[in-house]
C-alpha cells in the first residue's frame, strides 16, 4: 500500500488538478480494499483533504558520519540495537508483583514491526526467577506409563529429527489490569505479555513414539528445574478432570503441535526463556510450555497444580471457577497508531496491528476508525501462519477528526474476537485471565492517541 | 547437501566420494526411525528423586506427617515475613487466608473485587497440592529446602490459619486427601468459547459509544 499512499500527495496548490485525478485513483484503490465502498465512507476513512506540504530551502548539510570511520568488525561481538533505539526494552509494572522474581515483563509490540520479537525482548514470566542451567550437565527425562523410561542429554536432543515453527507464547493475564476500566497508558502494557519466535527442537510426538507411550496414558505433565519447579498437567485422547468430566477433544489434541525447543529465532533459547529446553505448547497459556524442562510424564490423570488450582483460574460471575482453560483464543491490537504512537499531522497513515489466535490460522481482521460502528477488512501480510502472530494493515486518512480505532480479529475457526461488553458479561470482572477482547484507541483532535473502553460496546 | 556437492565436484576427491557413498548408506538405512542409539534407559529408582510431583487426590504423597502445632516455629520463621504472621499477607506477598468462600463468592456474583482476596480458603481445590507447593516452592528464598515432615507441619500451620483444620489436626499422608478445600466444589472445566461475536461489516449500533478513558494517568511507571 506504501505505493499508493506514497505518491498520491499533492505537491503544491498547482498541482490541484494533478492531485484531485490521484485523488480519485487513490479512493478507488482504498475502497477496492474495503470490503465496501459505503463502509468506508461512513467509516469516515476517506481522502484528509489536499494537505499543504512544507518546503526545504536550505542546503543539505553532511551529518557527523561522513566524514568519520566507524567501528570494525567484531568490535561489538554480539550485535546490539542502535544506541538510538535505547528506549525499545521490557518493561514491567512494580506494583503489579511484590518483587521481580516472582513477576513478569512486557514486549514493546509499539517499536516492533514484524511477526517475529527479538530474543532479547520476549516477555518473561518467572515464578522463581530466572536460572542459568549448564547444558553439559541438563538431563530430560521421560518417564510415567511408557515403554522404556528414558534419559536425554542436550546432545542427544539435538541429534533427533528437528522441528521448526513459528508460534506465539501468550500469558493468559494479557490486558488482565483492564477487567475493570482503563488503566494503562502503553500498549506494551495492554498486549505485551504476548511473543512470538521460531522454535526449534523435538517434537513430542516423536519423543512418545521413541519411548513408547501407553495408549491408555490420557495426560502428561511437564516440570522445571528452576525453585519453583513449575508443572504443567496436558490433556490427550480421553483425558478427564478430577470429577470425572471429559475434557472437551479439541483440547485433547493440543499435545500433538508440542515441542521441546532448544533454539528461538535461530539461536540458542535465552536463560528467561528457559535455556536450554523448554517445553512448547502452541496455542496455549504460556505457562503450560515451561521453562528449564527437566522432566516428562506420562499418567492417567491431572495433577491439579498449584498453577492449576490457584493461579491459572477464572473465578466467574456465576460463582464458579473456572479451570483448565488452555487455548489462547484470537486476539489483535492495532500497534500504529497505539498510545506510544501519536499523530503527526493530517493526510496519509497505515493503520497497522498484529492478530493472533490459539486455534489456528487468522482468517480476517478488520477495522473500525467509528468506534465499531462500520468496519473495513484490513489486508493480512504473508506469512500467515497457525497459533502465529498475523500482521494487518490498511490505509487511513487523517482529517484531525476524533477517532475511536480498533481492530476485530476472526479466525479460522470461525471465532470473531469478542467486544469488551460482551466479554464482561460473561466474564465479571474477576476473571483476571484471557481478556481478549477488542483494543480501542481514541484519536484525540491533537493527535494524541489514547486508550479507551468503549462500555457499551 | 552443499558440502557434499563441493566433495564430489569441486575437490573430485577419493575421499569426498568415500564420504558420499557413506552418508548415502546412512541415509538409505531401513528402519532407521531418527532416535537409532540415541538418550539412555533410566531406572524407577534412579528417577525417584525427581518424582515428587503430588496429584490432587493425594497420591505419591511422601510418607510422613506434621502437626499444626509443629508448624507455628517454621512458618514463624520462615514464612511470617511474606505471608503475615495470620496468614493475611505482608509487603505485597499473597495471603494465605483470603475471604471466607461465601464473601468470595458473593464478590464474584455482585461484580466487588475479588481476586485481591484470593487464599488458600477460597482458590484451592486439594489440600495435597498445597502440600505440594509448599515442599517444591517454599519458602521463597530458599525453594525445595524444607524436610518432608517440615512441610507437612507448615502446610498443617496454613491450613488452620485459613481455617481448614482444626488446631489438633495432624497432617500425613494419610490424612491430607481428606481435608476438604472451601473451594473444592467450585470448580468447572473450561467450555469456552462463551462468546459469540459476529462479523458485522457496517451499522453495527446505533447508539452513543459510552466511552470511558482512564481514572488516573501515569500508572504504568
Ligand atoms: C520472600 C517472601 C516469601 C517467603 C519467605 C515465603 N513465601 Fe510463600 N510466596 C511468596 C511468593 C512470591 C509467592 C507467589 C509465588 C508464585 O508466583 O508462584 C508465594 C506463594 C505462596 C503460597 C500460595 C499462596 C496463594 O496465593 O494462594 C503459599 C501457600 C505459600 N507461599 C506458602 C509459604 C510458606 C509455607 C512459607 C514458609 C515455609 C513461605 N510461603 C515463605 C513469597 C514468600
Amino acid at each position: 500500500m506504501s505505493e499508493t499512499t506514497l505518491d498520491q500527495t499533492p505537491q503544491s496548490d498547482a498541482r490541484e488538478g494533478v492531485a484531485s485525478s490521484d485523488r480519485r485513483k487513490f479512493l478507488r484503490k482504498s475502497v477496492a480494499l474495503a470490503a465496501s465502498g459505503a463502509a468506508a465512507a461512513a467509516a469516515g476513512n476517506a481522502y484528509a483533504g489536499d494537505v499543504k506540504l512544507e518546503t526545504v530551502t536550505e542546503p543539505l548539510k553532511d551529518g557527523p558520519t561522513r566524514n568519520i570511520l566507524g567501528r570494525g568488525v567484531v568490535s561489538v561481538p554480539y550485535g546490539m540495537p542502535s544506541k538510538f533505539e535505547k528506549n525499545v526494552v521490557r518493561r514491567n509494572v512494580s506494583w503489579l508483583t511484590a518483587d521481580t522474581v516472582a513477576s513478569i515483563s512486557f514486549t514493546p509490540w509499539q517499536d516492533l514491526n514484524g511477526i517475529i520479537t527479538p530474543n532479547g525482548l520476549h516477555f518473561e514470566r518467572h515464578h522463581a526467577g530466572a536460572v542459568d542451567v549448564d547444558p553439559e550437565t541438563h538431563q530430560l527425562v521421560i518417564h510415567g506409563m511408557v515403554d522404556k523410561p528414558m534419559v536425554f542429554s542436550m546432545e542427544d536432543l539435538k541429534r533427533m529429527p528437528s522441528h521448526t515453527a513459528i508460534h506465539f507464547l501468550e500469558c493468559p493475564a494479557n490486558g488482565a489490569m483492564e477487567w475493570r476500566g482503563v488503566q494503562m497508558d502503553s500498549m506494551q502494557f495492554t498486549h505485551g505479555m504476548m511473543s512470538c519466535s521460531e522454535w526449534t527442537g523435538v517434537k513430542l510426538t516423536d519423543l512418545m513414539e521413541y519411548v513408547g507411550v501407553d495408549p491408555k496414558s490420557t495426560w502428561l505433565y511437564a516440570e522445571a528445574t528452576d525453585g519453583s519447579a513449575l508443572q504443567r498437567s496436558i490433556p490427550m485422547e480421553g483425558a478427564k478432570d478430577q470429577f470425572g468430566e471429559p475434557i472437551k477433544a479439541s483440547d485433547c489434541e493440543l499435545y500433538k503441535d508440542a515441542m521441546i525447543a532448544y533454539a528461538q529465532n535461530g539461536e540458542a533459547l535465552r536463560p528467561e526463556n528457559g535455556y536450554p529446553i523448554r517445553f512448547l505448547l502452541p496455542g496455549c497459556e504460556a505457562n503450560m510450555s515451561i521453562k528449564w524442562l527437566r522432566r516428562i510424564k506420562f499418567v492417567d490423570k491431572p495433577l491439579v497444580t498449584y498453577q492449576e488450582t490457584r493461579h491459572y483460574i477464572e473465578p466467574l460471575p456465576d460463582g464458579t471457577i473456572r479451570q483448565f482453560s488452555f487455548l489462547n483464543m484470537a486476539n489483535s491490537v492495532i500497534n500504529y497508531p497505539c498510545p506510544d504512537n501519536q499523530m503527526k499531522g493530517k493526510g496519509s497513515y497505515e493503520i497497522r496491528g498484529i492478530a493472533w489466535s490459539g486455534q489456528g490460522k487468522i482468517a480476517h481482521v478488520d477495522v473500525s476508525v467509528d468506534g465499531g460502528k462500520n468496519w473495513q477488512e484490513a489486508e493480512l501480510v504473508e506469512p500467515v501462519l497457525s497459533k502465529c502472530v498475523t500482521k494487518f494493515k490498511l490505509p487511513f486518512e487523517w482529517n484531525g477528526d476524533e477517532h475511536l480505532i480498533m481492530s476485530r480479529a476472526t479466525d479460522e475457526t470461525g471465532y470473531v474476537q469478542p467486544t469488551l461488553a460482551q466479554m464482561r458479561k460473561v466474564r465479571g470482572t474477576n476473571s483476571i485471565y484471557h481478556k481478549n477482547s477488542i483494543q480501542a484507541w481514541k484519536i484525540e483532535k491533537t493527535g494524541e492517541v489514547k486508550n479507551v473502553q468503549i462500555e457499551n460496546f | 547437501m552443499s558440502k557434499l556437492k563441493t566433495s564430489k565436484f569441486g575437490l573430485g576427491l577419493a575421499a569426498g566420494a568415500m564420504a558420499l557413498g557413506l552418508s548415502t548408506a546412512g541415509i538409505a538405512a531401513e528402519h532407521a526411525s531418527g532416535f537409532n542409539g540415541i538418550g539412555k534407559n533410566i531406572t524407577d529408582k534412579a528417577i525417584e528423586p525427581w518424582d515428587i510431583s503430588v496429584f490432587y487426590d493425594g497420591e505419591n504423597l511422601p510418607k510422613g506427617s506434621g502437626t499444626v502445632e509443629a508448624g507455628q516455629e517454621p512458618y514463624d520463621t520462615q514464612c511470617a515475613m511474606c505471608h503475615g504472621a495470620f496468614g493475611e499477607g505482608a509487603e505485597g506477598y499473597p495471603k494465605m487466608a483470603g475471604d471466607p468462600m461465601p464473601q468470595f463468592i458473593t464478590s464474584l456474583k455482585q461484580g466487588l473485587d475479588g481476586v485481591g482476596n484470593r487464599g488458600v480458603n477460597n482458590a484451592w481445590g486439594h489440600a495435597p497440592t498445597l502440600f505440594d507447593m509448599i515442599k517444591r516452592h517454599m519458602p521463597f528464598y530458599a525453594p525445595g529446602t524444607m524436610g518432608v515432615d517440615e512441610s507437612y507441619a507448615v502446610t498443617c500451620y496454613v491450613l488452620n490459619l485459613a481455617n481448614i483444620v482444626d488446631y489438633e489436626f495432624t497432617c500425613s499422608n494419610e490424612t491430607l486427601a481428606d481435608v476438604k478445600m472451601p473451594a473444592a466444589d467450585y470448580y468447572v472445566t473450561d467450555t469456552r468459547p462463551d462468546t459469540d461475536n459476529q462479523r458485522c461489516m457496517s451499522d453495527c449500533y446505533d447508539y452513543e459509544p459510552k466511552v470511558v478513558g482512564a481514572a488516573v494517568t501515569g500508572v504504568s511507571e
